[in-house]
């Protein structure tokens, strides 16, 4: 049996297991110890896999993921997620859509101190959905824009879906981050127009509301002042390179640390409890790294990639029309796959497909993580769309949908411009330097 | 149960705080011209402890990321037999895994291993990722044991 078919089987296999349910990083981690025993013999499958194994868990850049995480379980115990959007709503919540631009910028804000979009959109969710609800603004434009604002935590810096493609594709994280900053700030922006668009359309969906006044503001804006202190240190240490993104998950978790003692929210309880969920989500996420490096390990050794590499050549869509069949592919995948499994399952192949057609892996990561994204609001996993609903039980699926369909034609938009103008993602880093 | 899960929070946690710790002192150093040597390696031995712990905590709680779009339309016996394949899955995994490990330390154990600027010993982290392994083995057979059983 050719390399390139064992490739395949193990492919298929790996489908197979994700689909019924296996944990993502054991049915990673499986097919690759098994497709390279079946590849290169018991004795080296063992060994390589526990070089891989004692590698991963003792490389520095590992230390980032938890430390990030614990960064945003300090910030959520000293009650942080909530300032992001009370400035936001003092200073636009007067105008039309107001309160649903502030909960794009809110989840902007917390999507800085946090990685995940799953928790962001809860976070805020908890926050803002009650808020513009009980303010006469539409389920669907209430729901919809927290679900769509959501998943600017996973690209705007510090993302956990970026380390984790850092990690398993030798990238650095730091490029990753800075490269992430525009099209997390345009995919903002986007939201923006479209709620303004809504609005414009449609008055009644989201009343004005009275002006807050000046001390109101000001009081909100001193509230959030370290916080914001501390995003600034963390995503501006890495993006000036005063600090790596190790250094700066550090330095943003003792932060945390010391805001929370400023609080008064930092005992033992509290440390116990951002320490365990910390070390839980971490661990979830470690054994998906491991597995998706052995499954990375036994892809290679099967020459797979590089049939992959020669079909999508002998297309000659350019890396233009090429992208954009691997977006369709990705959106296509992503809608049985959730957008870790998705990650995981296809940078090993399209990696190397890119770099042949002489795109930036970077990019590619950028490129990547906005498709993941895209998953987390169309239907049927769209995740984020569970959450919402889990903050507001009464507005049914079907009206939480209705409400992002609009974000998500952004997102198309969006994505589409990211690859015909790759410059959106690179632009920051070729200016500043990796 | 619930005094060991404490224990490793705080085992576990307590490595990250020390890499927090370690970082953000060499950050600050290094900004003062006042290096702090190692910091790297302390860090990285750190990480291993916090990565165990991590692994262990997400496995006793069973909060592997999975995906659940069939899962959760399957009617109870099915599902209760995907549980039993799945927990075999685990077990194939962790067993090559542990076989690895151990074998690479065995194969080093007398290479004394070690960091290259503060000598941080490579025995006793092998010796984690050994025992980490061979937990989760542990639980990963428990639970097979349990479902072919019931």
């Amino acid at each position: 049996m050719s390399g390139a078919t064992v490739g395949s089987l193990g492919l298929i296999v790996l489908l197979l297991l994700l689909l019924i349910g296996t944990p993502i990083g054991v049915a990673l981690g499986l097919v690759g110890l098994v497709g390279l025993t079946f590849t290169l013999g018991l004795e080296p499958a063992l060994i390589k896999s526990a070089v891989l194994m004692f590698e991963t868990m003792t490389r520095y850049e590992l230390g980032t993921l938890p430390l990030f995480i614990l960064m945003a379980h300090l910030c959520f115990a000293a009650d942080a997620s909530r300032d992001f959007f009370n400035v936001a709503a003092r200073f636009l919540g007067h105008r039309r859509g107001g309160l649903a631009y502030a909960s794009i910028a809110g989840c902007a804000g917390f999507g800085s101190i946090n990685g995940s979009s799953l928790a962001t959109t809860a976070t805020i969710g908890l926050v803002a959905v009650p808020e513009m609800r009980s303010r006469g603004y539409s389920d669907a434009l209430a729901t919809g824009s927290v679900a769509a604002g959501g998943t600017l935590g996973q690209m705007i810096p510090p993302s956990g879906a970026l380390i984790v493609y850092g990690i398993i594709s030798e990238q650095s994280i730091g490029s990753l981050f800075k490269a992430a900053l525009v099209p997390g700030i345009t995919q903002m922006l986007s939201y923006m127009l479209v709620i303004a668009l809504l609005v414009t359309w449609r008055p009644g969906i989201a009343p004005s509301l009275p002006r807050s006044s000046w001390p109101e503001r000001m009081a909100a804006l001193r509230r959030m002042l370290d916080i914001g202190l501390l995003v600034l240190v963390v995503t501006g240490g890495i993006v000036i390179g005063w600090v790596t993104p190790s250094e700066a998950a550090a330095v943003g978790a003792a932060g945390a640390c010391l805001i929370c003692l400023f609080r008064r929210r930092l005992n033992l309880t509290t440390l116990h409890r951002a320490l365990a969920d910390t070390l839980k989500t971490s661990g979830l996420i470690y054994l998906v790294i491991i597995g998706a490096l052995l499954f990375a390990a036994f892809i290679s050794v099967t020459g797979i990639t590089e049939a992959i590499s020669h079909g999508i050549a002998d297309l000659g869509f350019g890396p233009v029309g090429t992208m954009l069949l691997v977006a369709l592919f990705l959106l296509v995948v992503g809608s049985v796959l959730d957008g870790l499994a998705l990650m995981l399952l296809t940078t090993p192949i399209l990696l190397p497909v890119v770099a042949d057609l002489g795109l930036s892996p970077v990019w590619f990561g950028i490129f990547l993580v906005r498709a993941m994204e895209i998953g987390f609001v169309h239907p049927p996993m769209g995740m984020n769309l569970y959450v919402i609903q889990g903050v507001a039980p009464d507005v049914p699926l079907s009206r939480v949908f209705k409400g992002v369909l609009p974000f998500l034609m952004a997102d198309l938009v969006h994505l589409v411009l990211l690859v015909v103008f790759p410059v959106i993602a690179m632009g920051l880093l070729r200016w500043m330097g990796p | 149960m619930k005094s060991l899960r404490n224990a490793l929070v705080w085992v576990a946690g307590g490595a990250l705080l020390l890499a927090m710790l370690v970082d953000t002192t060499a950050m600050l150093g290094r900004q003062l011209h006042l290096p702090l040597l190692g910091a790297i390696e302390i860090v990285q031995a750190a990480v291993l402890f916090g990565a165990a712990g991590a692994l262990l905590l997400a496995a006793l709680e069973h909060s592997h990321a999975r995906v659940h779009l069939l899962l959760n339309r399957l009617p109870d016996h099915w599902r209760n037999g995907l549980a039993w394949f799945h927990a075999a899955c685990s077990v194939v995994l962790y067993a090559g895994l542990l076989g690895g490990s151990a074998w690479l330390a065995a194969d080093l154990w007398n290479g004394h291993e070690h960091s290259e600027l503060v000598h941080i010993p490579y025995r006793p982290l092998r010796i984690a990722v050994v025992l980490t392994l061979l937990v989760l083995l542990g639980h990963a057979a428990s639970r097979f044991g349990r479902r072919t059983r019931s």
